[in-house]
């Protein structure tokens, strides 16, 4: 037996004059924000997010502070952080080298979770406030101990406006100049 | 330069080449990006921006048609060759033809048409003309997705062509006359149509956005459903030609609205000469035909895509009784001579 068809009609919500005055409510909310946009996109090389302080972007090892204690490598969750064995002049016995070593990292892997950060018994590990840093290889990621000491360079600091997003109670998320 | 007026004035030149294709191009031009823009504004983003700052990104709207003028032109083996490349040229030359048969000035000198009798009956009736050549995209294509858009095409267009000819004939029904110049005269200098009228006027609105298919009411073309309706198979400058003629015939209708609703170049009195009697009517109208066109491309903020069947629901519950009102209405103001 073949499925019998039934059409089915909905029942309108509200009358005519429901629907009228529901149109002119849209319409007037498009006109309202027309006139007043609350625009929250960022322009991005003009403008950059000031991130609070304690946000996790970039890290930057001291190399002086660093006891070779390798507790960032081993708490590394992705494995991003590596120990680097380094022959350098030992300051008490400067005729004699000694071999040490220091951790390097691997931005292909790391996460940004900071437990490298948090666990150096001698903060020598900071983050800097910001991510927005290009590479042009895969093979530039993986920084050797220089770079890793020096602060990566932001173009869009020196040419842009900082700004900041801040969520207010009746328009949502909202962007602010600094 | 009396001589130079005269030459810009020659009708064939100024009406159809600069008002109707340049004209029509520009405004196309501007209604995108001011819909890109506007639409932007309301859903708090930016829209084009990068590529002119200063010009609110009115360059990439530029950018965009050299990319498509420059596009290679793809033509699928399984189509009906003649027609797949005939058809988007045949959509834009009957899409502008209506503008023939429209009068911008009250004087015969300038235009023939503005002493004939039935000029908007004829104008009207050649807009009517273009998605006949919709199907035969969707047809000539041979894919799916065209069939299908142009089926949905000639579905709205049977419903809501019928009420946009309803709605502006019922000026023709308040002045008692087919004659567009008569029209316009008539409502010198403020009893426009649009504002003794308003059912009516708000009609015909409805019925060429709807028609036209303009952006949230794009159901023959919508994106999400079927790819790209009738124009799926076309790429690079037939694309464009289509795409065109859908705003070309939005702008033509929006100048015929403008003509019979809002009263043309109604404050303004045209003299004799070129200058104040053709040149001037006619940019005052399309000014008036290019705010109908902004106010179209701006509801594509407020409002979202209707499905075919409540299109069609809204058009023949909604619209037609609509018509039908503003027809009665005309009809008791012509009774009561009030235009």
């Amino acid at each position: 037996m073949p499925a019998r068809v039934s059409l089915k009609s909905l029942k309108r919500r509200g009358g005519l004059f429901e629907g009228i005055k529901s149109n002119i409510q849209a319409l007037a909310i498009g006109v309202k924000y027309f006139i007043d946009p609350q625009r929250s996109t960022l322009l991005y090389p003009k403008e950059y997010i000031e991130h609070r302080p304690g946000y996790r972007g970039f890290i930057v090892l001291i190399k002086d502070k660093c006891i070779s204690c390798a507790a960032c490598a081993r708490i590394c969750p992705s494995a991003a952080m590596k120990m680097a064995r380094v022959t350098e002049v030992d300051p008490k016995h400067p005729d004699k080298p000694r071999q040490k070593q220091y951790p390097v990292i691997n931005y292909q892997r790391c996460i940004f979770c900071g437990y490298c950060v948090d666990i150096c018994p001698t903060e020598a590990l900071y983050h800097t406030p910001f991510q927005d840093v290009v590479y042009e290889s895969l093979a530039d990621m993986f920084l050797t101990l220089e770079a890793f000491q020096l602060e990566p360079s932001r173009p869009s600091v020196s040419e842009g406006s900082p700004v900041v997003y801040e969520v207010d109670e009746e328009r949502g998320l909202i962007k602010r100049r600094r | 330069m009396e001589t130079i007026l005269y030459l810009i004035a020659y009708p064939p030149l100024w009406q159809v080449l600069i008002l109707g294709f340049v004209g029509a191009l520009l405004v196309a031009m501007v209604a995108i990006w001011f819909e890109r823009k506007a639409v932007a504004r309301v859903q708090r983003r930016i829209g084009p921006y990068w590529a002119s700052p200063r010009l609110g990104g009115f360059m990439m709207i530029v950018a965009d048609l050299i990319r498509y003028a420059t596009q290679q032109v793809i033509i699928p083996t399984t189509v009906d060759k003649i027609a797949f490349l005939l058809t988007p040229v045949a959509v834009l030359v009957v899409t502008i033809l209506p503008l023939a048969f429209i009068p911008l000035s009250p004087h015969e000198l300038y235009w023939p048409v503005a002493s004939m009798e039935y000029s908007l009956l004829i104008a009207l009736a050649l807009t009517t003309l273009p998605p006949l050549l919709t199907a035969v995209l969707g047809w000539a294509s041979s894919n799916k997705f065209s069939i299908i858009g142009s089926l949905r095409e000639s579905y709205v267009i049977t419903a809501y062509e019928l009420v946009a000819v309803l709605a502006i004939l019922a000026a023709a029904a308040s002045t008692l006359s087919f004659n567009i110049a008569y029209i316009v005269e008539a409502q010198q200098p403020v009893k426009w149509l649009a504002i003794l009228n308003p059912l009516a006027f708000l009609a015909a609105f409805l019925a060429v956005l709807m028609s036209t298919s303009a952006f949230p009411f794009e159901i023959p073309e919508s994106e999400h459903e079927v790819v790209a309706g009738p124009y799926t198979e076309y790429s690079g400058i037939l694309y464009v030609l289509n795409m065109g003629g859908g705003y070309i015939r939005r702008f033509i209708y929006a100048i015929i609205i403008a003509l019979v609703f809002l009263g043309g170049w109604a404050p303004y009195t045209p003299g004799l000469d070129p200058f104040t009697g053709f040149i001037i009517p006619s940019l005052i109208v399309l000014v008036k035909a290019s705010i109908i066109v902004l106010i179209m491309s701006f509801l594509r903020a407020v409002y979202g895509r209707y499905r075919l069947d409540q299109a069609l629901d809204a058009a023949w519950r909604l619209a037609l009784p609509l018509a039908l009102l503003g027809l009665g209405w005309s009809i008791v103001l012509a009774y009561m001579n009030l235009i």
